[in-house]
């Protein structure tokens, strides 16, 4: 009973027309994000977050998650028309997605994407409702040692799934430690690293961090070379967008495994949605009758990966909701839109804040059949926004950030600190540091720095308290046995294969 | 590649020598009783390790990686040109307000960006100036600075 209860309280707050406002204005600028390369969707969170901050926080959350999993949609539509990918989640959609677009099914092929999205989505949603629900009752018993393991887990796992090398990941992990430190010691109040500058004592603002290190570096990388000013786009006639019977035959299982395989790899930090699809793809390819037809405008190599991501997306919202963990960039940014708005993501969300938690929920089942509406009709339109050359394009991106940074708390520090973010981000793309990691690291350190020292406190200076507990015993376990995995090298040469794939 | 991994992972050795002494200068504690600079000082001897490592790992790996991601700059100049620009706009923006100095930021970008005619450039800079004014400033409420033009 309480549970149909919760339900009924989530669409109740969703459908207040605020929030309906607030969901069709997160699903029509993440498809619009996931459409356009150059700008992805911690970008847009990062530009819009302070546009909400006069908002109630159940209409920040509903908006900003729907720019996310909108995101997962549109990003299919370039990879399927362009051959550009608008989004990483969406590379491997390019293979068949294309090519099936070249033989003129570029409709069903949008379709199946759509339609492998809708179900994948709204069936990763029931399993975040459950599974979310059942773990913030157990995390409940979680202190400061449990914490303390599961997120250096979390971060421990996130460099493992690093694109390039692991050592680099690792010490991008350890410089967003560091930069997590700046600003009044919580314990001390003493100032850390803030060089005499005031505007450094609240730490590092991560939006201007974020929309640096992702947005101006993106178009940093784009304009230091010669500018391609119109995208080629397949000039076909879109049609049947409708999936024939034939087809859904073909795609049906494809669909389903590829959800499954999705939410399991997108509760993981790091690259889960990214792997998902390129593991979906590669067991669809594994279990086929005809593998020949993979590459050549196969509808399961379209439908697997494009479910798998959209499962994924509301698998990350897992452990930030139920733990108050964030496992990617996205999910960190929603994790400071909630502590903007004073609320602790955690296990104690759900109980004290049940109208964002369940309102959140339903606003994800109504975004997906508003994505389904938005993105069939208005496919022309989105292949227009396309053709906007990257001329407008990168300055718009450029003019954009600066507004998302300016408006946090309107200081022209913020604009000096995201350019120069900006630089290190373009750098580090240069010299192949990986951004992710960083980032989580920033947002996460602060607490992991909080549940060192209480647990140090607690045991009186002794480390064994990790071990000794069974919880954190066990996940450090878990997490030093994936450190060791890699020294292996059967396990190296996956990961370097997997790696020429993303490549 | 290998050349540029080596030279980053002096500059990351650099920085945690830094972080170290400053974590020391404001205090470590002890493991009973954290002091401030605890969690920066452990951090700072991570990095300098995993610095050190990478360092090694590339000087003594023979030749080159086979992939060479970090080739010459191409338009380097074209992107110190933008950073400046953006650094400049941070300055100007609390002094000439945001209509002014973002018209001059949007025309020096389209400029740079690509070669346009002016009138080109200056159209759509104006244009996306005031439309860019309308969504933020008056349909979003953000905060402007007005500067000493007053608009």
């Amino acid at each position: 009973m309480g549970f149909f209860h919760n339900i009924l309280l989530g669409f109740q707050v969703v459908l207040d027309p605020t929030n309906l406002l607030f969901c069709f204005i997160g699903v029509l600028v993440g498809t619009l994000v996931g459409v356009l390369p150059g700008i992805g969707p911690v970008g847009a969170i990062a530009l819009l977050l302070p546009a909400t901050f006069k908002a109630p926080p159940a209409s920040t959350l509903i908006m900003l998650a729907g720019i996310y999993y909108g995101t997962q949609y549109g990003g299919s539509t370039t990879s399927i028309l362009v051959n550009i990918p608008g989004e990483a989640t969406s590379i491997i959609t390019c293979l068949d997605g294309y090519q099936m677009a070249r033989q003129g099914r570029a409709g069903p092929a949008l379709g199946i994407a759509a339609w492998g999205s809708f179900i994948a989505g709204t069936l990763s949603i029931v399993g975040l409702m459950f599974i979310a629900h059942l773990l913030a009752g157990a995390a409940l018993r979680f202190g400061p040692p449990e914490y303390f393991a599961l997120l250096l887990t979390g971060l421990i796992i996130l460099t493992y799934l690093a694109q390039y090398s692991i050592l680099k990941a690792l010490m991008m992990a350890v410089v967003g430690l560091l930069l997590g430190n700046v600003g009044l010691d919580m314990m001390t109040s003493l100032p850390r690293f803030t060089f005499g500058i005031d505007d450094l004592t609240d730490g590092v603002n991560i939006i201007p961090m974020a929309m640096g290190l992702f947005g101006i570096s993106e178009v940093l990388s784009n304009i230091d070379r010669d500018l391609d000013p119109h995208r080629k786009i397949l000039e076909t006639r879109i049609s049947n967008l409708w999936p024939s019977l034939k087809d859904w035959s073909e795609a049906k299982g494809a669909i389903l495994r590829g959800t499954v395989i999705g939410f399991c790899l997108g509760m993981l930090p790091g690259a889960g949605a990214v792997l998902s699809t390129f593991i979906s793809y590669a067991v669809e390819k594994r279990i086929s009758k005809h593998p020949e037809r993979f590459g050549k405008g196969a509808i399961e190599g379209v439908a697997a990966p494009e479910s798998a991501n959209n499962a994924a997306s509301g698998a990350a919202m897992v452990p930030l909701l139920s733990l108050g963990i964030p496992t990617n960039m996205t999910m960190a940014l929603l994790f400071a839109a909630l502590i903007i708005h004073g609320i602790q993501p955690g296990p104690l969300l759900i109980k004290n804040h049940p109208d964002i938690f369940w309102g959140l929920i339903a606003s994800m089942y109504l975004g997906n059949v508003l994505l389904l509406i938005l993105n069939l009709p208005l496919i022309g339109i989105w292949v227009k926004v396309l053709k906007v050359p990257s001329q407008i394009l990168f300055p718009l991106i450029l003019l954009f950030c600066l507004i998302g940074a300016y408006s946090v708390n309107n200081s022209g520090f913020d604009l000096i600190l995201m350019t120069l973010f900006g630089a290190v981000g373009y750098l580090m793309r240069r010299f192949r540091y990986e951004a992710a990691p960083l980032i989580l690291a920033f947002v996460i350190g602060p607490r992991l720095e909080k549940a060192l020292r209480q647990s140090l406190l607690i045991s009186q200076g002794s480390f064994t308290i990790f071990i000794t507990r069974p919880i954190s015993g066990i996940v450090l376990g878990c997490a030093f046995l994936l450190l060791l995995l890699n020294l292996f090298p059967y396990v190296k040469k996956r990961r370097q294969k997997l790696k020429d794939v993303e490549e | 590649m290998k050349t540029y991994d080596q030279g980053s992972s002096l500059f990351w050795l650099g920085l945690s020598v830094y972080v170290c002494v400053e974590s020391l200068r404001l205090g470590v504690g002890t493991l009973r009783t954290p002091g401030t600079g605890f969690m920066s000082f452990g951090g700072s001897i991570l990095l300098g390790i995993f610095s050190l490592a990478l360092f090694l790992q590339v000087t003594i790996k023979k030749g080159e990686s086979k992939v060479s991601p970090a080739e010459a700059p191409r338009l380097w100049k074209r992107v110190v040109l933008v950073l400046v620009a953006l650094l400049i706009y941070a300055k100007v923006i609390p002094l000439a307000g945001y209509l002014v100095s973002t018209f001059l930021l949007m025309g020096f970008l389209f400029w740079t960006v690509k070669k346009q005619k002016i009138w080109w450039v200056l159209i759509s800079s104006s244009l996306t100036t005031l439309i860019s004014y309308m969504v933020f400033s008056k349909w979003l409420n953000c905060q402007f600075p007005e500067g000493f033009f007053g608009f």
